[in-house]
Order: C-alpha cells, then structure tokens, then sequence
C-alpha cells in the first residue's frame, strides 16, 4: 500500500494540474504585477513596460484621491468589523433563544448573502435616489416636503466620511451581517447545554452566561469571522460601483474602484499595479494582526 | 463504469469550452477569407442595437450599407462596447495583435494616444497616414474646408478622418423662459438675470451633471474662455495659471451653481439632460450631440427648444467623431471605401437631417427635415468667431484634462476654493506639462 | 401553561422589523418592475401597479440581453464549478492521501491563494490574456474562476480526505485497485457532502462576480449576468421601471434556488466558511 501511496506518477497527475493553474493563474500575476508596479507602463504604449523604480509609488503618495480611497476603505474595515460583530453576535444570541420560526428568520436574513452585490447594489442606488424611493416613502408618511428638503444620500459630499459611504456601509452590513450571525449561530449551538445549565444553578443570569461562558468559547470563530469580514471589506467593489461609480467627485472612491478607475478608465497598468499592490500588503498585514490579536488560545469544547 | 461517465462529461465540457473560445476569436477576424471577401473589423462605443441615440443609428445604416453595396467584396465586422470601457478594449486589442482595421477616437490628447504612442513619430504609431487616399479622387474636396482636419494632423499629414462637428450649446425651454419673462441672455450678467426671473417663478433654471465631471468643466471652460484663458501659452508656459483668470472663471462658475439643480452634484450626464427633455429644468448646457437623444426620447420636446450661444463667449467649443484605420491593417482599401461611405452624401446628409450634427462636407440638405435645433445651432456657429475644443481635450495629457475636470467639480462643491484652484492647476502643470 | 414573557415579545417584535427591512425592498423592486411606465413611478412609487406588464421584462430579456447574459453566466459557472471541484479534489486527495515530502508546503501555497485579493492579478492578467486573445471569451474568465475557486475547495478537501479512516484504503489496496480506483471508486463518493458544500460557494461566489467578468468581457453577447446589468444602466440610464425589471431578473434565479434549498445552502455554506 505504501508503494501505492509512494507512487511518483500518480503524485504528478493527482498535483499537476492545481499546481499549474495556481502558478500561472495567481502566482506569477502577482510577481508580475509587482515589477509592473515599479514600471511606466500605459495601455496604448507600443514598446511594453518600462522600469521606472518607485516612481508610481511616490505619485501615490501625492494623489488625493488614493488618501480619500485609503481612508474609505479603513473606514469600512473598522466598520464592517466592528458591527459585523455586533449585529452578528445580537441576532445570533436572539435566534438561538427562539424555537418557532428560528429558521424562517435566519433564512431570511441569510437571503441577501447569496445574492448578486451588482443587482442589490443598483436596487439601494434606487431606494436611496432623492427623487423617489426613501425621501418619498418618508413624504408619504406625512413629512412635508421631505423630497426638497430631505438629504441627497448617494450625493452628499460634506464631512470626513462623506454620508454616501455611511450609506454603503449600512448596505453592506445589511447584506452580509447573515453570514457572520451564521457563523456565531454554529459555534453557539455548539456549545454544551451542561455549562450553561451548572451556570444558573451557581446563580448567573443570562446576561452574564452570556459573558463568562459565550464569548470567551467563540472567541476563535470571532477571529475567523473578522478576517473574512476584513478581507471582504478591503476587497469591496461591487456595491460601490454600482451605487456611486466612487463618485461624487470620487469621494466614495475605495481601493478596489481606484485600481479599476486608473487602470482602465485611464489605463496607468504600472500605477495601478502599484495600489494593488498596496491593497495585497493590507490584507496580509489585516489577517495576520486579527489572528494574533483575536485568536490568543483555542478552548476545547 | 462510473469513471467513464465522468471523463466523458468532462471532455465535453472541455470540449464545450474551447468551442465558446473559438467563437471569441470569430468576430475580431480580419482578411480574407475563403470566398475572397475582405473582412474589416470596425470598432465602435455604443451598442449599435440598443441605441437611441440617433447619430449611433445613422452609423448604424451606414454599416448597413457599405455590407450590402460592397456585398462579395468587403464586409465589415462591428465590434460595440459602451463609451465608458472604450478605450480599455480598444487598448486590449491592440495589445493582443488584433487592432480594429477602423476605429473611432476623440481628436486630442486620446487620438495622440493612437497616432504618436509614447511621443514617437506619427510613421511609427498605429494610424495609417491618409493623405494619399484623401488626395485620390478629389475626396478632400468634399469637406468643408481644410480646417476640420486640424485636430487630426500631425506633422502636416492627416491621421483620421473627422465624421461631424458638433458645438456645445445652452439649450433652452421656452415656454419656461417665456413664462418668467425671461430673455435669451447675451452676457454673463444676463445669464444669471435669466436665472433669478426663472428660478422666482419656480422653475430649475439649469440643469448640469456634476457627476460626470466633464459636462460641468465644459461649462467652466466656457467661463474660462470668456476670462480669456490661454491654453497654448499656459502650457509651454508663457502664462501662469495663478493669472487670476481661472480664479475669476471660477468664482462665476460658484455664482452660476446656485441656479443648478439640487442634485447636480450626483447626477449623471443622462439623467441632467433627461432633466431638460422631461421639462424639469430650463436650461442645459450640451453639446449639440444631445439633440439626437432629445428628440429621441421626447419627440414632442422639440417645437419648445430654443438654442443660444453661451452668453458672453465669441467662440464656440466644438468637437468632432473621427474614424483612424490602423496602419497594420490587411485590407487598407476596404477601409478607405468604409471612410468614405461615412463622408458620402447620404451619411452626411443624414447627419444633418436626422441626426442633428453639422456635416463636414459640402453636402446640401433640407433644412426643413432637419430638427429644429440644427437649425439654430448652425445660426450660433455661423455667427461665433471660431471654435476651440474641450478643455479637457486640449491639455496636455488625458490625465491633465482629468485633473481639470476633477477640480472643476471640486470647485463647485465648495471643497476647493477658487484661488486654490488656480495654484493647483498651476502646480499640476510645473510638474507633468511644461 | 406555558407563561408567555414579554422578552419573548420583545425579541419576536424585533425579528419581524429585520423581516421586514430584508424582504421589503426586494418586495418594492418587484412591483416597480411591473409599473407601466415611469410616470407611474415617479408619482406614486408605492402603489400596486395600475396595468401591471410584463413588458419591462422582456424588453430587459431581449433588448437589455440579459437573456443571453443568463445562459452565459450557467455556462461559466457550470464550468468552473466542475473543473475545480475535479482539479481541486484531485490536488487534495495528493495532500490528504499521498505520501511525498512537499505535501504539507503545498497545502500552505495554496491556502496563500485565500488571502490574496483578486484585484492584484487583475492587469497582468489582463494584458497576458490580451496576447494569448483570452480576454473576450469565456475561456478567460473560467480559468481564474476556477484558480480562485482552488483555495477553499482544497482546504476543504483535505479535511474530508484526512477524516477518512484508513482502513477503507488498505482493504481497496488489498481488493487490487490502482490509485485511481481509490480516489473515483471510494474516497470521491464519500467526500460527497464535503464536495456539495464548496460547490455551493464556488457556484454562488461566481456566479455573482462582477470585477473580472467586467475587464475580460467587451462583446455583449458574452457578458455574464452581473455585468450586463451593470452595464444596463448605460444605455437606458433613465429607464428605471427596466431597471428594476432587470434587477428582478438577475436576483430572480438565485432566490428560487434559495427558496427551495435555503437550508441546505445556509448550512452547507456556513460549514464552509466555518473551515475556511
């Protein structure tokens, strides 16, 4: 049998073809897009790329707009981190109190999460527009004049975090708080009734089983579930291009529509590179940070 | 047996890919092919089939018939995309080694892109050089004068072939304007006079994209001409933006923007202008491209639209379509017979009737036919003293442009002063332009 | 009897108004869709429909291609879905299974592929695709599709094959099966649920990917369903009744599945995160 297992042709079949693909696919992009990111390198440009050294990251350093998409984009990693928790945690802690319809809700509220964030993006673009959807139904409900007067949501442009990103952030909270009560939900139910049954009888309340014998034993889930909130909020595109293009005057930029937006709106592939580049930095650093910070030591359940 | 069920599924599906895969490559094809057709590929930046822009349909019926006319001879592919992913294709496939034979290009900084990539000579870009087929056949003849090629010259040689010219204009509801009492201004002062008497009776006197930032620089390049800004002198230097000119243009620009729509800040250059043909506001300012998507949308619309030139400005901005032929292609006669079915009478005639451009040729056409606003847009152009091209489009770089358009909007939004802008703007050009 | 406490209402208040903040849009969007016209909309965008049409509908089908959208959006993800669970089982049964020294380094080089966003590969990728004439067909977008697909589908995977007593080998072995036979015959079959589960992500996971289907696809008729909605907006910009037509349509398929699978796909996706 261990000459089976030993086998080298079977090795090489089993493992090439996932090897390969990976290499080609993502490995070797990125060590290209890094050395493009070093390069002067535009779309229409007949001779290829062209090493500059670290020019495009010094360009960075002096564009407004990557400081505004930076700043958007840590925005939304705290953010969705810090209420992703919240919510996660607060509705996983209802559902599994509740036995009639315990299904039915997490169901629901799941439903967003497997749903295309382009339509979802496009359909909050039309509840949030100012001429009907939210400002309307507010009218409708007796507030004079709410349509004048009302705000504009996707176009005001006033303060540090400008209300449109306040806005895309509640809608992707919305859309993905399922997979994080989800997650909670699982690690939860997990838990053995035993503790929790010795708890009140040693006097606790809910509130505070909830605290000494809860938390600490889904910690570890917390850690999983902030990475990938983390990642996915550094990642995030498709609500914001669908729902403001990063605009007004791209103050709803993030990293993702920044990279998209100079390199093929304006075709800079070396100077894009260089903020995907950035954002690869970001989410190693992210990852790595939560897991030390969040994830200390695994409780056996 | 279950093993052969799963590698067969898979082969097919294999299979199935690659099949999907060779259909990609099908359209861009070009040559010969068996049946000594000559295949042109023709690329292009609306959805030919989807458009209600009548100028793309007219485009359309051109393709039409150059295929039927040159039937067993030529025929052209059309390869579509949306406006705003034009160039990202356009580049890819050039990348790739499949060049369109034709392709459309907005004359600047984005033709010079094509013609002298990387600053090179034009004999060395990717644009074939005209002049011996506009010399053949008295071609050249057709066109109005020599001065609609000025955009699409390098070095003393033509590099593409300009389709229409259209003017950016201040469309006008007048039944509104009537309504206020309001009078076709003839200055800056008597622009925002108009505004107030509309704005008094409860109207929106203007309605602009600020969401598409180039449709509010338009404007503000307009106030900038009117400040006489010089582009030529400002970019080699001779004049220094902090001249107090832009600052001026701007603080008119701030005077201006009370009279805009709520929303304009967020709003897209189609809902600003379907703001105007669904009679929500009184005045757009747009090229004369938008004619054509007016009528379109509002047929009724047009018997209430009048057109004036921006108030206080003696040229007019202008812009036209250009077609290049990509100097690898295989096929150059098939590509020159294209071109000149995009200049031929019938298209031109079109052009003017229907679509609502100003033709570049000598072409005769019925002024009845053509909408309403030609008409009055052909009056302004007639009586402006010349025409200059987008702002954005006469800077330096593409880039350039961008940034102007951004601070113009940044201007209106209160984020940039004035004053800022004008050492911002002078700052960006000591860096990339002089 | 049971005493209800009013906690107990509390919390069933509270759920019904997250009820009701979830499906209510989805709800308003489908009755836009059928609105005449968008006078109707702008005037009264809460009402019923006055002549409720299908119209908008096909006009989004047809017109708006988001038809021919769908289908390609089933033949990408179909793909994907088949060739990375087969590649990416295959590459876990190495791992879990297979005895050579680089087993374990190939895992981490693989599960690297988790934290890398995709957004970094995009223009090598692109401009490589450009040469090879990749980009513009559903080739070009399968194959990151499926690479992007590996990392999860092998982590998974292991912990499938890994799980698997060995015993259930050594008697296949002894049965006189070649190691082929092994992973087809008996370990796949029993990786079932492991298999459903990060097919499940793959499929919906692609199936909603927009940024890449954007940059490799211009030809209309190849665009996947997110992006020719995306795209939608161009052209008919003010059009909203087919606007929301066309969100109905692009949401539509994936909520019946939903509807019939919710909690299977809920638990079988969560037990994937859960690993991932």
């Amino acid at each position: 049998m261990d000459k089976l297992l030993r086998n080298k042709k079977a090795i090489i079949v089993f493992m090439a073809p996932g090897l390969i693909l990976f290499t080609l696919i993502l490995f070797v992009p990125i060590c290209q897009s890094i050395y493009y990111s070093l390069c002067e390198y535009k779309a229409t440009s007949i001779t290829g790329p062209k090493f500059i050294g670290f020019k495009n990251y010094a360009d960075l350093i002096k564009d407004d707009t990557f400081w505004i998409a930076l700043k958007n984009s840590f925005f939304f990693l705290v953010f969705s981190c810090v209420t992703q928790l919240i919510m996660g945690l607060f509705l996983a802690g209802l559902l599994t109190n509740i036995d009639k319809g315990r299904n039915l809700f997490k169901n629901i509220i799941y439903l967003p999460c497997v749903l295309s964030s382009a339509a979802l993006g496009l359909l909050w673009m039309f509840i949030f527009s100012p001429k009907f959807g939210i400002n309307k139904l507010i009218e409708t409900f007796g507030v004079q004049d709410f349509v004048k007067n009302g705000p504009l949501w996707l176009m005001d442009t006033k303060g540090f975090i400008v209300l449109p990103m306040w806005v895309i952030a509640f809608v992707a909270l919305w859309q993905y708080v399922g997979q994080s009560m989800m997650l909670y939900m699982a690690q939860i139910s997990g838990i053995s009734k035993s503790l929790y049954e010795a708890s009140y009888i040693d006097g606790c309340s809910k509130a505070k089983s909830f605290r000494y014998i809860t938390l600490p034993l889904i910690r570890p889930m917390v850690a999983t579930a902030m990475s990938l909130n983390a990642i996915g909020s550094l990642k995030f595109f498709d609500l914001v291009f669908n729902m403001t293009e990063g605009g007004p005057n791209h103050r709803t930029e993030v990293l993702a529509t920044h990279l998209y937006q100079q390199g093929f709106k304006y075709s800079k592939y070396g100077y894009a590179s260089a903020i995907g580049v950035v954002l690869l930095i970001l989410c190693l650093l992210v990852t790595a940070f939560i897991n030390k910070v969040v994830k200390t030591e695994q409780y056996e359940m | 047996m279950k093993r052969k069920i799963l590698a067969t599924t898979l082969s097919a599906f294999m299979a199935a890919s690659l099949l999907t895969g060779c259909g990609g490559s099908n359209g861009s094809d070009s040559g010969t092919t068996a049946d000594g057709v000559q295949e042109i590929t023709w690329m292009f930046w609306d959805d030919l089939d989807a458009t209600q822009d009548l100028i793309s349909l007219g485009y359309k019926e051109t393709i039409e018939r150059f295929n039927k006319d040159y039937e067993g001879q030529y025929h052209v592919n059309v390869v579509t995309t949306n406006l705003e992913e034009y160039y990202t294709k356009l580049n890819a496939e050039i990348q790739g080694g499949n060049a369109p034979d034709v392709f459309i290009c907005s004359p600047g900084p984005q033709l010079s892109d094509y013609v002298i990539p990387d600053g090179v000579a034009p004999a060395d870009g990717l644009c074939m050089n005209l002049d011996d087929a506009l010399a053949a056949d008295g071609w050249k003849n057709t066109f109005t004068s020599d001065a609609v090629f000025t955009q699409q010259t390098y070095d003393g040689s033509v590099y593409a072939i300009p389709l229409n010219t259209a003017a950016a204009c201040c469309f006008y509801n007048t039944e509104m304007f009537e309504d206020a009492g309001a009078k076709v201004p003839t200055n800056f002062d008597e622009l925002l006079d108009a505004c107030d008497k509309l704005e008094a009776k409860g109207y929106t006197p203007i309605t602009i994209s600020a969401g598409t930032s180039w449709c509010l620089s338009m404007v503000a390049g307009y106030l900038c001409e009117e400040e006489g800004v010089d582009l030529a002198a400002l970019a080699d230097g001779s004049a220094s933006w902090e001249d107090g000119k832009l600052e001026k243009a701007c603080e008119n620009l701030l005077k201006l923007s009370k009279y805009f729509q709520p929303t304009a800040q967020g709003d897209t250059n189609d809902v600003a202008t379907a703001n105007f043909y669904n009679e929500e506001a009184a005045i757009l300012i747009q090229g004369s491209w938008a004619i054509g998507q007016i009528n379109g949308e509002n047929p009724d619309f047009e018997s209430k639209c009048g057109v004036f030139q921006f108030p206080g400005c003696e040229r007019l901005i202008a812009k036209s379509d250009s077609l290049c032929v990509s100097k690898d292609t295989k096929c150059p006669e098939a590509c020159i017979a294209l071109l000149k079915y995009f200049t031929d009478d019938t298209a031109q005639k079109y052009t003017a009737e229907v679509g609502g451009k100003i033709p570049v040729t000598n072409v005769e056409y019925d002024a009845s036919k053509a909408p309403a606003q030609l008409s009055y847009v052909m009056d302004v152009f007639a009586n402006a003293k010349g025409t200059f091209g987008f702002y954005n489009e006469s800077m330096p770089t593409t880039e350039t442009g961008a940034h102007f358009d951004d601070l113009m909007v940044s201007v209106f939004l209160g984020d940039t002063t004035p004053a800022e802008a004008a050492t911002d703007m002078e700052e960006y050009y000591n860096e990339n332009c002089r | 009897m049971k005493k209800i406490k009013p906690i107990r209402i509390v919390i069933y208040v509270f759920l019904i108004i997250m009820a009701i903040i979830y499906l209510a849009p989805l709800l308003w969007v489908l009755i836009v869709a059928f609105k005449d016209n968008n006078h109707e909309l702008m005037v009264a965008p809460f009402s019923l429909p006055q002549s409720p049409s299908f119209d908008n509908f096909v006009f989004a089908w047809t017109a708006g291609k988001l038809g021919i959208a769908t289908l390609n959006s089933f033949l990408v993800c179909t793909i994907s879905l088949i060739l990375s669970m087969l590649i990416g089982s295959m590459a876990a049964f190495g791992i879990a299974r297979l005895r050579w020294k680089f087993a374990k380094l190939s895992l981490t080089y693989f599960l690297l592929g988790m934290m890398i966003p995709v957004h970094c590969v995009l223009i090598p990728l692109f401009s490589r695709f450009s040469s090879f004439g990749l980009n513009n067909s559903l080739v070009g977008l399968i194959l990151p599709y499926v690479t992007c697909s590996l990392p999860v589908t092998i982590f998974i995977m292991v912990g499938f094959f890994e799980s698997l007593p060995n015993e259930l080998i050594e008697s296949a072995c002894i049965d006189g099966a070649t190691i082929y036979q092994i992973f087809y015959g008996v370990c796949l079959p029993l990786g079932k649920t492991g298999l459903f589960v990060t097919g499940l992500m793959t499929f919906v996971a692609n199936w909603n990917e927009l940024l890449l289907a954007m940059v490799f696809i211009s030809d209309d008729l190849k665009k996947t369903l997110p992006v020719s909605l995306s795209k939608f907006v161009g052209p008919y910009n003010t059009n909203y009744t087919q606007m929301f037509a066309a969100i109905i349509i692009a949401i539509i398929p994936t909520i019946i599945v939903y509807c019939a699978f919710s909690n299977q796909i809920v638990d079988g996706l969560t037990a994937g995160a859960v690993k991932g």
